[in-house]
C-alpha cells in the first residue's frame, strides 16, 4: 500500500477534521459530566440549592453498595439490554435478508419496514400502555374475541409478562434500526465472492455463513454499539408503560435514577447512581467496539 | 343533556368576549409591566387562560406564559429552576400535595391579598393551602373523590334478590367500605366485568391507602412524626385492596393503573363502583365519551371501620414567588384567575370551585338548565368538600415517603410480601427519611 | 426445451410474487401496533376504548384533528403549527450540522493514521455512553446560564452532540468499504486529496451519509426526554413534547394524542421515503468493490 501522508501539514488534517466533533462533545457531555460528578459527592437536594456545598466524599457511592433495590435494577437493566439487543439483531437480520431478496416494490417495503422508527419513544410508551391494558387493551380483547384466552392477562403486572411487555415495546421500536443498517450492509456487499463461492459449489447456508455474515458483522456491531448507547431512550417507554412497577418488577436504572433525582429531589444520590450506570453503558459499548474491531480485522478491511 | 351543557358553554363564552369590563373588583393599573407566569397545561385547564386577555385589558399589563405543562413536568421544571437559580418569574401553578416541597420560594399570600378576598374562599381549603403558617397558594379549584356507580345494576330485581340471598342484607348503594367489598365481589365477573377498581401506583395508591387508613381511625405519623401506618388500621386498609385484587373483583392490571385508566375503565361500562374525582363527572355522563351516560349515580365516599368517610383531597392553586419584582400585579392576577366569574367557567365544566358563592351559583345554573345529574354531583361533592376533605401531611418529605410506600403496597397486592411485612418495610424506610430530614 | 424454460420462468415469477406477499404481510403484522394508532386518530374515544371492542370502525371522523387545530368550540386548540415549525427547524439544522461534522470525522477515522486514533474513537463512544438522565440537570443549569433554555439553538446543540458519534461511526464504516486505491489512483492522475475526496469518495459514501442523515433526523425529530426539560413555550417546544398536552393530571385524550401522532409520523415517513432513493445508490456502489 502506498503511504502518501508524511508531511506535517497532512498529519494535522485528521485532528482538524475531528475538532468540531470533539468540541461539541466536550461542551455538551464533558462539562456537564464534571459537574454531575462533583454533585455525586455531595448531599445535593434539588429543592435546597445550598446543599450543593455539603461535600460528603463517597458516601453516596457507599450507600449504593448496600442498596438492594439499586442492584436489582442494575441486574434487570443488563437483562433488558441483553435480550432486547439480541432479539433486535436476529429479527433485523431476518427482515433485511428477506427484503434484500425482493426486487420489485422494494422501496415501498423498506419504507414500511422503517415505519416503527417514525414513532417517538414517548408515543411508543403510550401506544403499548394502551395495547397491553388488561381490561380495555386491544391485545387482551383480541385474544378473548378469538377465544384464545378466557381471562384478562396482566401484561403489565405479572413479573415475567411485564418485563416481556417493555422489552417487546423496545424491540418493536428499534428492530428497524438493525434491519436498515444490515440492509445497507447487504447493499454494499460485493457480488463476486458470492458468485465465486456458488461456482465452487457452496450452498446458500454456506454462502451466508462464511461470506455474507462476516461481511455484515461490522454493520451489526455498529448497530449494536449505537443501540447500546441509545437504549437509554427506552426510559421514555418504561416510564410511561409501567413507571418501573409494579413492586419494582420493571425498575430499570433510568427510572430509578429519575425518581430519586427529580421526584425525591436527591440529586447527589441520583448522580452517584448515574455514574455507576455509566460504567454499565461503557462496558456494553466497549464490548461491542472490540467486536467491531475484530470483525473488521477478520474481513481484512482498512485499519 | 349534552346539548344543554354545550349551550351553557357557548353562553359563557359570548359575554366574556363582549365585555372586558365590569369586574366586581378593581384589578389595578400595571401599564407597561410584563408578568411572567408558569401555568399548568392540559385541556381542562385551558379555558380559564382564554380570559387572561381580559385582565390584560383591565390593567394594561401583559402576561407572558413561560411554560404550560402538565403537573408532573411543571414540578420538575420548578425544581430545576430552584437548582439553577432561575426563579425569574412571578406566578406559578401549584398543588396542595406538592407545595410543601418548594420550601420558601413562594410568598405568604396573607400579606399580598386583601382579607375580604380571602374571606370569600372555603375556609377549609385555605387551611389546606397553608404550609408552616404561611398561605403559599390561592386555591383555583379543588377535588375530592366520591363514589360513582352504575344505577341500573342496583335497580335490577334479580341482582337485589341474589345479593340479599348471598350476603344477608339488601343491595343498595354502599355506605361503608365493607359493603363496597361485598358488592364488588358480587358484581365481579372477570375478565368482562369488575366490581370496582383502584389506581395502583405512584402517589395515587399512596393517597388511596392513606384515606382508607384515616377512615379506619389510623394515621400516617404520630404526633412526633414516627411513621405509624403499619398499625392494625393500616393492615386492615391494605388488606381491603389485597383481598379485592386476589379475588379478581378489580381488573388484574390495577397495579399499573393511574387516573386515566380508572376513569376510562368506568366510562367503558365494565366497572360497577368507582371511587373517583369530581372532575370526571361530566365525562362519565357524556354520551360521546361514556357507555354509561344517563346511568351514573353518585354518593358520598363510604366510611371505614372508624365511621370516618374517606376524603383525600387536593387543590390546584396559584402561587407567587418571593423573588417576584411586582407582587402587586401578581396578586391582582391570581385574584383575577380565582375570582367568582373565572371560577364559574370551570364550575360549568364540572370542576369543583373554591369560593363558597360559586357553589351556590353553579348549582343554581345546573338546576335552571335541568341538568339533574350535575345538580346531584355538585350537591354531593359540596358536602364532602366541606365535611370529609383532608390533605396528606403537608411536609416537604411527603412525596419521598410516598415513593417509599407505594412499591410496598404493590408488593403486597401482587403477593411478593405479606401485608404486614410490606407496611413494616415501608415504615422502616419512611423512618429513615424522617430521621434524615431532622424530624426524629 | 422451451416449455421447460418457460415453466421454470413462471415458477420463478410465482415464487417472487409469493415472497413479496409474504414479506408484505409480515411487515404489516409488524406495523400493526402503529397502524392501530393511526386508525385511532380517526375514531372517537368512546369507540377506541369500548368493551366489548369495536373491531370494524363504525364512525370515522376528522374531529380529533379539528380539536387540535381549535376548530369547533369543544376544545382550545393546541399550537401544533408552532410545534411543527420548531421541530422542523431543530431537526433539520441539527441533522445538517451533525452530517457535516460526521463526514469530516468519519473520513479522518477511515483514511488517516494518527496518534490517539483508537483512543479518540473510543472516547467519542464513551462520551456518548453517558445516560441522558445523568446529563439532564447539568445541561439544564449550564444552558440556563447561557440563555439557551427555551431556545431552538439550545436543542440544536444538544442534538448535534447526540448525533455526531453516530454519524461518525456510520460514515466511517462506509468510507472503509471504499477501496483506498480509487482515491490513490485519482491522486496519481493529478487530483488533490480534497478533489479525490469530493469527486470519488464522497459520492460513493452517499448512501451511508443518507442513512446517517435519516437516523439523525429521526432521533432529533422524536427526542422527548431532553426536549421536555429544555423547552418551555411555543418558542421551542417540539412535537413530541406537545404530545403531553393531551395528558392532564387525570386524563389522557388518546384519540387526540393519536391524531397528533399522525401529524408527527407523516412528515418523517415522507422524508424517509424520499431519501430511500439515495440509499439505492448503495446498490451500485456495492458492485464497485469487487
Amino acid at each position: 500500500m502506498i503511504r502518501i501522508l508524511r508531511t506535517k501539514r497532512q498529519a494535522l488534517t485528521p485532528f482538524l477534521l475531528l475538532t468540531p466533533a470533539l468540541l461539541t462533545m466536550l461542551f455538551v457531555v464533558a462539562v456537564p459530566l464534571i459537574f454531575s460528578f462533583y454533585t455525586s459527592m455531595t448531599g445535593y437536594r434539588l429543592t435546597r440549592p445550598e446543599t450543593i456545598e455539603n461535600f460528603v466524599w463517597f458516601r453516596n457511592y457507599l450507600r449504593l453498595f448496600e442498596n438492594s433495590d439499586f442492584w436489582a435494577a442494575f441486574l434487570r437493566t443488563i437483562i433488558f439490554l441483553a435480550i432486547a439487543l439480541n432479539v433486535e439483531f436476529l429479527l433485523g437480520l431476518g427482515i433485511a435478508l428477506l427484503i434484500n431478496k425482493i426486487t420489485w416494490g422494494q422501496r415501498t417495503l423498506r419504507t414500511i419496514m422503517m415505519f416503527p422508527m417514525m414513532f417517538s419513544p414517548i408515543l411508543v410508551g403510550f401506544q403499548f400502555k394502551f395495547i397491553f391494558n388488561d381490561n380495555i387493551g386491544i391485545l387482551n380483547n383480541a385474544l378473548q374475541s378469538l377465544g384464545l384466552s378466557t381471562q384478562a392477562i396482566p401484561w403489565l403486572v405479572d413479573a415475567n409478562l411485564a418485563m416481556f411487555s417493555i422489552i417487546f415495546a423496545e424491540v418493536w421500536m428499534s428492530t428497524s434500526v438493525f434491519a436498515i443498517l444490515l440492509l445497507a450492509g447487504l447493499f454494499a456487499m460485493p457480488r463476486d465472492p458470492i458468485e465465486a463461492a456458488r461456482v465452487d459449489g457452496c450452498n446458500s447456508w454456506q454462502v451466508f455463513r462464511h461470506i455474507t455474515l462476516p461481511f455484515l458483522m461490522p454493520f451489526a456491531f455498529i448497530a449494536m454499539t449505537i443501540r447500546s448507547l441509545d437504549v437509554a431512550r427506552a426510559y421514555d417507554i418504561v416510564a410511561v408503560m409501567t413507571g418501573g412497577g409494579p413492586a419494582g418488577r420493571t425498575e430499570l436504572l433510568w427510572t430509578l435514577i429519575a425518581r430519586v433525582g427529580y421526584d425525591n429531589a436527591r440529586m447527589g444520590q441520583a448522580n452517584a447512581m448515574a455514574y455507576v450506570s455509566t460504567i454499565l453503558s461503557i462496558a456494553f459499548t466497549y464490548y461491542f467496539y472490540t467486536k467491531l474491531v475484530a470483525a473488521r480485522r477478520y474481513m481484512g478491511g482498512a485499519q | 343533556m349534552k346539548t344543554a351543557l354545550k349551550n351553557i358553554l357557548a353562553g359563557a363564552a359570548l359575554p366574556a368576549l363582549l365585555a372586558g369590563t365590569a369586574f366586581a373588583q378593581d384589578y389595578g393599573d400595571f401599564g407597561g409591566y410584563t408578568l411572567r407566569v408558569k401555568l399548568i397545561g392540559g385541556a381542562q385547564y385551558e379555558p380559564l387562560y382564554a380570559t387572561i386577555s381580559e385582565w390584560e385589558a383591565a390593567t394594561g399589563a401583559r402576561v407572558e406564559i413561560l411554560s404550560r405543562k402538565n403537573h408532573f413536568e411543571l414540578d420538575r421544571e420548578i425544581k430545576q429552576d430552584i437548582a439553577a437559580g432561575t426563579l425569574n418569574w412571578c406566578v406559578g401553578s401549584n398543588h396542595t400535595s406538592f407545595a410543601p416541597q418548594y420550601g420558601n420560594i413562594y410568598a405568604d399570600l396573607n400579606e399580598l391579598i386583601a382579607p375580604e378576598v380571602l374571606a370569600a374562599f372555603t375556609p377549609l381549603l385555605l387551611e389546606h393551602s397553608t404550609v408552616d403558617g404561611r398561605l403559599v397558594q390561592l386555591p383555583r379549584h379543588s377535588d375530592v373523590s366520591n363514589l360513582f356507580y352504575i344505577k341500573s345494576l342496583f335497580e335490577d330485581a334479580e341482582n337485589q334478590a341474589a345479593f340479599a340471598a348471598e350476603y344477608g342484607y339488601d343491595l343498595s348503594p354502599p355506605e361503608t367500605w365493607d359493603q363496597v367489598r361485598d358488592q364488588a365481589l358480587f358484581f365481579a365477573n372477570p375478565p368482562d366485568f369488575f366490581g370496582t377498581q383502584f389506581v395502583g401506583k405512584d402517589e395515587a395508591i399512596t393517597g388511596r391507602f392513606y384515606e382508607r387508613l384515616v377512615s379506619n381511625g389510623g394515621a400516617m405519623f404520630d404526633a412526633d412524626w414516627n411513621p405509624t401506618f403499619n398499625s392494625a388500621e393500616g393492615v386492615a386498609a391494605l388488606q381491603w385492596f389485597v383481598d379485592l385484587y386476589n379475588a379478581g373483583a378489580v381488573p388484574v392490571g390495577v397495579p399499573n393503573y393511574l387516573w386515566d385508566d380508572t376513569g376510562l375503565g368506568f366510562a367503558s361500562g365494565t366497572v360497577a363502583l368507582n371511587l373517583d374525582w369530581g372532575g370526571w363527572s361530566a365525562f362519565f355522563n357524556d354520551p360521546d365519551n361514556s357507555a354509561i351516560a344517563g346511568d351514573v349515580g353518585v354518593l358520598r365516599a363510604p366510611m371505614g371501620d372508624a365511621g370516618v368517610r374517606t376524603g383525600w383531597s387536593g387543590s390546584h392553586s396559584f402561587s407567587i414567588t418571593t423573588s417576584c419584582d411586582n407582587t402587586a400585579a401578581a396578586a391582582s392576577f391570581v385574584t383575577f384567575l380565582t375570582d367568582h366569574d373565572r371560577q364559574m367557567i370551570e364550575a360549568r365544566m364540572g370542576i369543583l370551585p373554591t369560593r363558597t358563592a360559586v357553589w351556590d351559583d353553579a348549582l343554581a345554573e345546573f338546576s335552571a338548565s335541568g341538568n339533574d345529574f350535575m345538580v346531584e354531583v355538585f350537591s354531593t361533592f359540596r358536602t364532602s368538600m366541606a365535611e370529609d376533605a383532608f390533605t396528606p401531611p403537608l411536609i416537604a418529605e411527603w412525596i419521598e415517603v410516598s415513593n417509599a410506600l407505594w412499591p410496598r403496597l404493590q408488593a403486597a397486592m401482587v403477593g411478593d410480601m405479606s401485608v404486614q411485612e410490606a407496611l413494616d418495610a415501608a415504615a422502616e424506610e419512611a423512618r429513615e427519611i424522617m430521621e434524615e430530614a431532622g424530624y426524629l | 426445451m422451451s416449455t421447460i424454460a418457460s415453466r421454470a420462468q413462471v415458477r420463478r415469477r410465482i415464487r417472487a410474487v409469493g415472497l413479496w406477499l409474504t414479506t408484505f404481510l409480515l411487515m404489516i403484522i409488524i406495523c400493526l401496533p402503529g397502524l392501530w394508532v393511526v386508525l385511532s386518530a380517526f375514531r372517537p374515544n368512546r369507540e377506541i376504548l369500548a368493551k366489548p371492542p369495536i373491531w370494524v370502525p363504525e364512525q370515522l371522523t376528522l374531529n380529533n384533528f379539528g380539536k387540535i387545530f381549535g376548530f369547533g368550540a369543544e376544545q382550545v386548540g393546541i399550537p401544533v403549527l408552532a410545534y411543527f415549525t420548531n421541530s422542523m427547524i431543530i431537526a433539520m439544522t441539527s441533522t445538517v450540522i451533525a452530517l457535516i461534522i460526521g463526514v469530516g470525522g468519519g473520513y479522518a477515522f477511515a483514511r488517516f493514521r494518527f496518534r490517539f486514533k483508537n483512543g479518540l474513537f473510543l472516547g467519542l463512544m464513551l462520551f456518548r455512553a453517558v445516560p441522558g438522565i445523568a446529563l439532564s440537570l447539568p445541561i439544564f443549569i449550564l444552558w440556563s446560564r447561557l440563555g439557551l433554555i427555551d431556545a431552538q439553538l439550545g436543542l440544536i446543540i444538544v442534538y448535534v452532540s447526540l448525533n455526531v458519534p453516530f454519524t461518525i461511526w456510520l460514515i466511517d464504516g462506509f468510507f472503509r468499504q471504499i477501496p483506498i486505491s480509487l482515491s490513490e489512483a485519482a491522486q496519481v492522475d493529478g487530483c488533490t486529496r480534497w478533489q479525490a475526496f469530493w469527486r470519488i469518495e464522497f459520492p460513493l459514501a452517499r448512501s451511508g451519509i443518507a442513512a446517517a442523515g435519516v437516523f439523525a433526523f429521526l432521533t432529533s425529530w422524536n427526542e422527548y426526554a431532553l426536549a421536555s426539560q429544555l423547552t418551555r413555550t411555543t418558542d421551542s417546544k417540539t412535537l413530541p413534547v406537545g404530545l403531553m398536552d393531551f395528558t392532564a393530571q387525570f386524563t389522557i385524550d388518546w384519540a387526540g394524542m393519536s391524531a397528533m401522532a399522525v401529524i408527527i409520523i407523516v412528515p418523517a415517513l415522507i422524508l424517509t421515503f424520499l431519501v430511500q432513493k439515495h440509499l439505492i445508490s448503495g446498490l451500485t456502489f456495492g458492485g464497485v468493490k469487487g
